[in-house]
């Protein structure tokens, strides 16, 4: 019978390194892709130890960066693909109180569901590059990247989010 | 007056996305046309208000980032206990031991009915007074004196093949390269 043996130490210093440096930044990235505190807190985890499990990705912190990027997209447009329709934004547990009047977080709250609703008409990699282009500010070419697909793509994808984006608001204004 | 440019030239002309040509040719139409440059200011409005809505709430960091590293820590813990068993696990499992099983039956039904007659370099059968003789030369039926021979003309290396009342000569022709197979039956 074999017995498992914990990583060295300077491994798991590493590890705990590349975490570190990352975490936050792909939180955001998965956050903005899900719409969802507690989804992309499951997701960045989960982003998280399948990139840690293949250790030999991680020598070169540049690329170990791109590559964890596009781990934590994949991850996230699973996500959605198997769940459908992303969950609304819910103040939970982890958000801090903010100055801001019952009144203004409601409305906040309120516009920022009417968004969600129009996301949900997206498809999971529609959503992903319009986030990742309009929100994240990533060029065109750098979309592609993540998403693994050509810039031409990338354009359509944007293009068409674009569109029925704003199809949906012109329909709720009347 | 030129036609418009369709909806996706102008969702992505709002973000810059347009190749350099076509980004002037958009260019030339909008100082024209008003209503291509409300679809444009729509498209520009559309980013920034999506950009703002998806900033992240404020969180409590100091509780949350934590969390989820040891969350990470435990994650990988467990894949270790039950990540990818050692090879030769994997080649005692049931799965394994079945596939290659069905190949080895597989393998060996094929050579079994792929099995040549006795291969011989002469034969003899005999039924009800008739004689079927095989040889290099030829595949011979005797009965009540008389002879029937069926010649292996211009062959080398004839492999004869007997079984029970059949009798069958194999051969390649030296000059053609042709092959020739003579199957006899005596009933």
């Amino acid at each position: 019978m074999s017995e498992i043996v914990p990583p060295p130490l300077e491994v798991v210093e590493r590890q705990n390194r590349f975490v570190s440096d990352n975490l936050r930044r792909i939180f955001v990235q998965i956050y903005r892709i899900v719409g969802n505190v507690a989804d992309a807190q499951d997701l960045t985890q989960e982003a998280f130890i399948k990139a840690l499990q293949r250790q030999e990705q991680l020598k070169d912190e540049q690329k170990a960066a791109h590559w964890l990027s596009r781990i934590a997209t994949n991850t996230a447009i699973d996500f959605l693909r198997r769940h459908g329709r992303m969950a609304s934004c819910e103040l939970d547990l982890h958000t801090e109180s903010s100055d801001e009047s019952p009144e203004e977080i409601l409305l906040r709250s309120e516009h920022r569901d009417y968004l969600e609703d129009g996301l949900r008409l997206l498809t999971p990699r529609e959503r992903a590059a319009l986030v990742l282009r309009d929100v994240e500010g990533c060029p065109a070419e750098e979309v592609a990247r993540r998403l693994d697909c050509s810039k031409a793509t990338v354009r359509s994808h944007i293009a068409n989010a674009r569109i029925k984006l704003r199809r949906y608001m012109s329909r709720r204004k009347r | 007056m030129s036609s418009h440019p369709n909806q996706e030239r102008l969702a992505l002309f709002a973000s810059g996305d347009l190749g350099r040509l076509t980004r002037w040719t958009v260019e030339r139409h909008l100082h024209r046309c008003a209503d291509c440059r409300r679809d444009v200011s729509d498209f520009s409005e559309l980013r920034s208000e999506l950009s703002q809505s998806l900033e992240l709430p404020e969180l409590r960091w100091s509780q949350l980032g934590p969390e989820m590293k040891a969350n990470i820590r435990l994650g990988l813990a467990a894949g270790e206990c039950v990540g990818p068993r050692p090879a030769s696990h994997l080649l005692l499992s049931p799965r394994v031991l079945a596939a290659c099983a069905s190949l080895l039956l597989l393998v060996a039904a094929s050579l079994l009915l792929e099995r040549p007659m006795p291969s011989v370099n002469e034969a003899r059968h005999v039924q009800e007074g008739a004689i079927l003789e095989a040889s290099g030369s030829g595949i011979q039926v005797k009965e009540g004196g008389q002879a029937l021979m069926l010649l292996n003309s211009r062959a080398h290396d004839v492999n004869v093949m007997a079984s029970g009342g059949t009798m069958r000569a194999r051969y390649v022709d030296a000059d053609t390269g042709n092959v020739t197979i003579n199957n006899v039956y005596v009933q």
